[in-house]
């Protein structure tokens, strides 16, 4: 077992492309880091990197204690699911999985007993005699992990690895993912574009955005606090509502102006607030849809028309127009109203986040 | 419309029929006529053989001529001839392997292993290389005849096999194939088996030739079937009659012994036949998936 660690690593390609820039993490042996963004941010560019499939153009990468740099991928001891399996097509789901222990001389008796132990593990010890052509894409991605994990690596990669999968399938293989990572008590870095993957699967989470690392933290801390509006859009389903405001100060008690309605905010957003801005100065106002409060007629909040509901079964993603634009809200599906309805919207001040319009930075 | 359908179909299929017999009838009449006797070959061919003699000039059409496709009698007397009384026909039916053999071998050896360097590595050298490979390959082969010969010369090679051998092992057309069919094979296959400890040989052998058995069987089938059949190669190379293949020795014994022509016909029909039937499906997916035919 052993930590990774990328100290200003930086990938540019011949054609002059900077996929990865100035990327520096540290990941603790065990953990299970999730680099998310969307396409061409560079976390798949990253993850080769870290598996020797692409070269390094500055910076160093260690795993463990031992720079990797030049270390070709074979003796780094790490293993990786790809994103469409990557199985060998002329051999059965037995040699497919012997392939890494085969390839490093073990004893026929110890592939024999490591296969056979693994594809228990996985649930797949029937298949083993048949070919990945006979198999549904939720037995191939066992196999894919069953032939990663049966070496016992260092370092587990995995590059979108249930991005094939159907929507149900997803979610029963995340599940089996969190269980194996129990199992397994390895490192873990896992590659992926959808959030909920990162949400329930990483102990940190890295945000990344053209070759840039975004953020890097647990997935409740970049949930709740984003480092910046592309965080705060890109975590999050349906995503944080980013909204046209102006902050204002006025005796020492900061509000926001949304459409001329004042939300004040509250003590601890003040205190922030202080050092970064310099009211009055327009800001961008980020407020999550679960956060956004429906109130009853008649009470003071955002007045809003109800142009869109979205119902998707428990819940109804209901889309509000006001003033300034149009927010999502997402209601339990009996509280939803009917299309067309006036809306009165609360906008709790611990719900709300600032963002500087320019950089996008959070300023709370 | 249902009928008129039918009918396009069917007239389809007729012409498809046409085209079938036109080419499967000759060969048909090649192995039936084999088994005929002499005399009864005579009844049907004499008249332009016996022409041919005694005139000293080429008369391949008779009125006199009668396609026959069953015989009277079975008779397995020119396969007697052929295999037990002549040994010069089976001399040259070994002439003919041992030529043919070794390049096929070699040939796919030296093609899969260029066509695996032109599947990994990029740039532009390689680039310049490969297009050089696709503009030999349009060439015919007369083209490269003169060069070839001059060559042999140098190298003191006339007259011998190797003059034959070693040009042909060197074929643009098997590489062409070999690597537009490997580049089908997906880069991460070729990534997991090297990140599962594999070397560059072995990613070689253990996953990228496997996969490409059928494009392999392909040009094993096209190049034997193409060195089986060569004539201006060893007319030009090999002055030596001795050692000449059965493709050039063939047409010497039309002239003569229509009923030994038969049967050598037939002999040497079958390593292709063979092999054809034994990888036609291997053929068709590599040439297919490979997305050329030979030219």
């Amino acid at each position: 077992m052993a930590g990774v660690t990328l100290r200003n690593v930086k990938k540019v390609y011949e054609n002059g492309v900077e996929a990865v820039q100035d990327f520096s993490l540290e990941i603790a042996d065990k953990e299970f880091v999730v680099l998310v963004g969307p396409s061409g941010c560079g976390k798949s560019t990253t993850l080769r990197m870290i598996a020797g499939l692409e070269s390094i153009t500055a910076g160093e990468l260690y795993i463990g204690d031992r720079l990797v740099n030049a270390v070709p991928p074979k003796d780094r001891d790490i293993s990786m699911v790809f994103q469409n399996y990557a199985l060998f097509p002329h051999l059965t789901v037995y040699e497919n999985m012997a392939f890494p222990l085969k390839m490093r001389h073990f004893p026929k008796r110890v592939i024999d007993e490591k296969v056979t132990e693994a594809a228990a593990m996985l649930d797949i010890s029937e298949l083993l005699k048949r070919k990945p052509k006979a198999l549904s894409g939720g037995q191939r991605q066992r196999v894919a992990i069953g032939r990663a994990i049966v070496r016992d690596p260092s370092v587990f990669l995995m590059d979108e690895p249930l991005s094939n999968l159907d929507a149900k399938l997803r979610n029963q293989m995340r599940m089996e993912l969190v269980a194996l990572r129990e199992r397994v008590q390895t490192t873990f870095v896992y590659v992926t574009h959808d959030q909920i993957e990162a949400m329930t699967l990483g102990d940190r989470i890295v945000v990344m955005r053209d070759g840039v690392i975004q953020q890097v933290g647990s997935p409740d801390d970049v949930y709740a606090h984003p480092a910046n509006a592309f965080v705060a859009g890109f975590i999050g389903t349906p995503q944080m509502n980013l909204l046209p405001a102006e902050l204002r100060c006025t005796g020492g008690i900061y509000s926001v102006s949304l459409s001329g309605v004042s939300l004040p905010l509250g003590a601890e957003a003040g205190r922030a607030l202080a050092e970064r801005a310099a009211p009055p100065q327009p800001v961008t106002l980020g407020i999550r849809p679960e956060s956004v409060e429906l109130l009853s007629a008649g009470a003071r909040g955002l007045p809003a028309a109800l142009s869109f509901a979205e119902r998707l079964g428990g819940s109804v993603n209901l889309h509000a127009a006001f003033g300034a634009g149009e927010l999502v809200l997402s209601v339990p599906a009996e509280r939803a109203p009917r299309a067309g309805s006036a809306l009165t919207l609360g906008l709790p001040p611990e719900a709300i986040r600032l963002f500087d319009p320019q950089s996008g930075a959070s300023l709370f | 419309m249902k009928k008129k359908r039918c009918f396009s179909r069917g007239a389809l299929f007729i012409l498809a029929l046409l085209f079938a017999a036109g080419f499967v009838l000759p060969t048909l009449l090649t192995v039936t006529n084999s088994f005929m006797t002499e005399s009864e070959l005579n009844a049907n061919y004499g008249q332009v053989f016996s022409s041919t003699a005694s005139s000293g000039s080429t008369t391949y059409l008779s009125e006199s001529v009668t396609l026959k496709f069953i015989p009277d009698k079975v008779s397995f007397s020119q396969y007697i001839t052929v295999l037990f009384r002549s040994p010069e026909y089976l001399l040259k039916f070994w002439n003919s392997v041992i030529l043919t053999l070794p390049i096929v071998l070699v040939q796919l050896g030296f093609a899969a292993v260029s066509a695996y360097g032109f599947t990994r590595w990029r740039g532009k050298v390689r680039s310049v290389i490969f297009f050089s490979y696709v503009i030999l390959m349009l060439m015919p082969y007369q083209v490269t005849l003169v060069p070839n010969y001059l060559v042999s010369e140098k190298l003191g090679l006339l007259g011998t096999r190797w003059a034959i051998i070693f040009p042909g092992i060197f074929a643009p057309f098997s590489v062409f194939l070999l690597t537009k069919f490997m580049r089908r094979i997906p880069v991460s296959l070729i990534e997991a088996a090297r990140l599962e400890g594999a070397g560059e040989w072995k990613v070689f052998t253990r996953v990228c030739l496997p996969q490409c058995r059928s494009a392999l069987y392909s040009v094993a089938i096209l190049t034997f079937i193409d060195n089986w059949n060569m004539v201006e190669q060893p007319l030009i190379l090999l002055s030596d009659a001795s050692k000449q293949p059965l493709s050039v020795y063939l047409s010497e014994i039309n002239t003569g012994e229509v009923g030994v022509a038969f049967a050598v016909a037939t002999i040497y029909m079958i390593p292709s036949l063979l092999l054809f039937l034994h990888g036609e499906s291997y053929l068709a997916e590599g040439i297919a998936y490979s997305g050329s035919v030979k030219g």
